[in-house]
């Protein structure tokens, strides 16, 4: 029998060298695959009733760092929440205007400046109350233009909160499928590593929105958690309730209305502070910029707006008190009570603007003035000039207490606005930093296609090896069967 | 088990990483070598910009300053050149006037009235100078001349004077009629003194000269009654009309003092505006050294960064190309 034995102990190391030639060509194919991970065929000593039989395939094994891969995720999430921050606070500095940009608010603050200091030198020149006024519609504009892209991004993160949802709500859905597809073909005893594959990059996908734990279960199933402790996934998929706006206006807010929050299997979750169990990656980034940071920035524009408007009321002799100055509301007079916004609903007064049916030299003689006074009074215009120099204490909140002037208030809050974008940018390379570091680890661990060809070279030596002992195998059964002749 | 083998991903992943990191740094330094400008000034200032800010409203406010300067400085040559108009017609007058009663015949009397007229209305013609349209001696209203012709003020003293039998009665008419609000004071067709103009930080000008200044009032007081001769005042009786011009010399030579003081107060404003705009000027400069300082890269740093990335990047991409030729496949041929 001993004869027989070697054959088919020979044939099953071919068999055995063919399948990790298959599995060795898969891994090489997919040397470049994002997710893939690499495939090892497990061997072991066939034995048959006390003896060795040859070789036998015991299974293929996907070789995963589970400790690394969760890190990574972790990571990855963290990568995700700094980037979205960093991006929104730039864009505020940019909208701003960083300090050498001339059409930042400082500058189009100093040439206003600069055109009530020229008009105060001269008054009756029709020319440098006209740059008054242009230069006054710049700065509002520029706290316009500011307003309205603040409010664009809190729309463009309340977008994007949708299609994080949806997607969240797709893949949890994906994943509840590969759970059951997996735990039938585990119990048929299939190669499941392509679908083990597959959920691992949907996992990933996941965990860039919100950063996970992925629980194993028997038969090869997972449950999600986030960081937090939200179930995502556990027997059935979790469904994310959440309601994107068309349009943001500065006054809604999650607190007040408006804006929608989150909801896990029908149940409100917070989406921001220490109880929310969704913070960590881009979802809950989003969130923060939406309610927090974009509200931060737009109050201090507005509170900027009030100043504005507060420094010039009461200066004008020919106003009644309590009537809109130089800087209007909307065109009408400013209700503290009704401050957010503001930055982008102010208007220079109509009597003074030409292209609102007003006359220039109204910046001159009073708002008020029925009739063009002596074209050189610069008494009005000088008054102004230090009204906006003047230092006095801000009506709102979000700053340092203390007296300043309206230029040292806009500097407040370019300065601010550079500072928090540095801190966010430092973080963010922080965090890119540690995500770089365990990416490289895992890549170290993927395909290595030298080495696969150095087991290539083995297996090709084995596969003669095993051909070899088939021949010799049958030479001997050939001398035995010349030995009956 | 113990790993041996390191991923294909791993190599590409650091060399892309790298190429990319030092491409950044070559378009950061290049651009700065270009533009002469951080890149990134808020990372410079460390967020802090506020030193930036000020440095730049400044320098914009010493612009305006600079505008408004040249302004005051024309409207204080205008005035200046005006009063020394007056004085040089005054004391070309003065002597024949202060000598007509002793040294003239009454003929010649009549010739320096009527000399007298014609430099009353160049008086008038100098008190309303305009300078780049605006009329230096009206006040606010800088759209009007301060004073109507020289003929109508005449013809208001003529009025004023009428039934004086005595070169006395004629000159408190006169001297009555321009301290009257409703005489002068309503010939006056300028408005309230000019508020001062800002000309440095915390500095204005003092324009407030109008034609309402007495030295100026007293000198056309002068000239009026020497003129009102040449009209007709005290026709018939030479002696009066000779003492009339005496006192209308008199007058001018008592007002020169006057005319010299107001010349000298417009003269500090003009040496205060000067030095206003001196010492602007060396602040701008300093201000945009300062500037520079803060705000600009320097050009030879920036320089020698992108050449240190550059070298770095070609050595990188020496080693990309080496290592990727680094491949068992290759061998196995």
């Amino acid at each position: 029998m001993s004869i027989t034995s070697a054959l088919a102990g020979a044939l099953s190391g071919l068999s055995a060298t063919s399948r990790q030639a298959e599995i060795l060509s898969s891994n090489v194919a997919n040397a470049t695959t994002p997710g893939f991970a690499r495939r090892e065929v497990g061997l072991g000593a066939a034995v048959l009733a006390g003896q060795g039989q040859g070789v036998q395939v015991l299974g293929v094994t996907r070789d995963v760092d589970r400790h690394l891969l969760g890190e990574r995720r972790i990571a990855q999430a963290g990568g995700g929440d700094r980037d979205v921050r960093a991006e929104f606070l730039k864009r505020v500095e940019q909208t701003l205007g960083t300090a050498d940009n001339p059409s930042s608010l400082a500058a189009r603050l100093a040439t206003f400046d600069q055109a009530l200091v020229e008009s105060a030198g001269r008054p009756e020149s029709q020319a440098r109350l006209n740059s008054v006024a242009a230069t006054a519609k710049s700065l509002m504009a520029g706290l316009a233009a500011a307003t309205t892209d603040i409010q664009n991004a809190r729309a463009s993160a309340d977008r994007r909160i949708g299609e994080d949802v949806g997607k969240l709500n797709a893949t949890l859905q994906q994943l509840h499928e590969l759970n059951v597809n997996l735990r039938s073909f585990t119990g048929a005893g299939r190669d499941v590593s392509a679908l083990l594959d597959e959920r691992q990059r949907l996992v990933d996908q996941i965990s860039a929105i919100v950063p996970v734990r992925e629980v194993p279960r028997d038969l090869n199933q997972i449950a999600l958690f986030t960081v937090g402790g939200a179930p995502l996934l556990e027997g059935s998929a979790a469904v994310i309730g959440f309601t994107p706006v068309h349009t943001i206006t500065p006054e809604m807010t999650q607190a007040l209305g408006g804006l929608s929050g989150i909801t896990i299997n029908g149940r409100p979750y917070e989406t921001a502070g220490s109880a929310s169990p969704i913070l960590g990656g881009t979802l809950g980034a989003l969130f923060s910029v939406r309610d927090e940071l974009s509200v931060s920035a737009q109050g201090k524009l507005d509170a900027a707006a009030r100043d504005l408007v507060e420094r010039f009321a009461g200066l004008d002799p020919t106003l009644a008190p309590g009537a809109a100055g130089l800087f209007t509301d909307g065109g009408g007079a400013f209700d503290p009570l009704n401050e957010a916004g503001l930055a982008g609903r102010l208007r220079l007064n109509a009597a003074a603007d030409p292209t609102q049916g007003g006359a220039l030299f109204r910046l001159r003689d009073g708002l008020g003035a029925a009739t063009e006074g002596p074209p050189g009074n610069g008494t009005l215009l000088a008054a102004l000039h230090s009204a906006l120099t003047g230092a006095r204490p801000l009506a709102s909140t979000g700053f340092a207490a203390g007296n300043r002037s309206f230029a040292v208030l806009t500097s407040d809050i370019l300065s601010d606005a550079s500072a928090l974008r540095l801190s966010a940018q430092s973080e963010q390379s922080f965090s890119a930093a540690r995500l770089t570091a365990l990416t490289d680890l895992e890549a170290q661990n993927g395909i290595d296609t030298d080495r696969e060809m150095q087991e290539l070279l083995v297996l090709e030596k084995s596969y003669a090896a095993n051909a070899k002992v088939i021949q010799a195998v049958a030479d001997m059964i050939d001398i035995l069967i010349r030995l009956g002749r | 088990m113990t790993r041996i083998s390191v991923g294909d991903a791993s190599l590409t992943n650091i060399l892309a990483r790298q190429g990319a990191d030092l491409r950044g740094q070559v378009q950061r330094a290049a651009q700065e070598v270009a533009t002469g400008r951080h890149a990134d000034i808020g990372k410079v200032m460390r967020g802090d910009v506020a030193p930036l800010l000020a440095v730049d409203a400044s320098l914009a406010r010493l612009a305006a300053y600079k505008t408004n300067t040249t302004d005051a400085a024309f409207q204080t040559a205008a005035q200046q050149s005006a009063i020394a108009g007056l004085s040089q017609l005054a004391s070309g007058i003065t002597m024949t006037l202060m000598g007509s009663r002793d040294v003239q015949t009454p003929a010649q009397v009549n010739v320096t009235a009527a000399d007298a007229r014609g430099r009353l209305a160049s008086v008038v013609g100098m008190i309303n100078t305009q300078a780049s349209g605006r009329a230096v001696f009206s006040g606010v209203a800088t759209d009007r001349v301060p004073l109507g012709g020289s003929e109508d003020l005449l013809a208001a003293l003529e009025t004023a004077a009428a039934g004086s039998t005595t070169a006395g009665q004629v000159e408190a008419a006169v001297n009555g009629w321009f301290a009257d609000p409703l005489g002068f004071g309503a010939f006056y067709q300028g408005g309230a003194s000019l508020s001062a103009a800002p000309i440095a930080p915390g500095e204005a000008a003092d324009l407030s000269t109008t034609a309402l200044d007495p030295a100026i009032r007293d000198t056309l007081a002068g000239f009026a009654m020497a003129a009102l001769i040449d009209r007709g005042v005290l026709a018939g009786n030479a002696d009066e009309r000779a003492r009339l011009a005496q006192i209308a010399g008199q007058t001018l030579h008592r007002t020169e003092d006057a005319r010299i003081t107001l010349a000298a107060r417009i003269g500090t404003v003009e040496a205060q505006i000067e030095t206003a705009r001196s010492r602007n000027a060396a602040e701008a400069t300093s201000l945009g050294i300062l500037r520079s300082d803060i705000g600009s890269a320097d050009p030879y740093e920036a320089a020698t960064r992108l050449e240190t990335f550059r070298t770095q990047l070609e050595a990188l991409y020496l080693v990309t190309a080496r290592v990727a030729r680094l491949s068992l496949t290759e061998f196995l041929r």
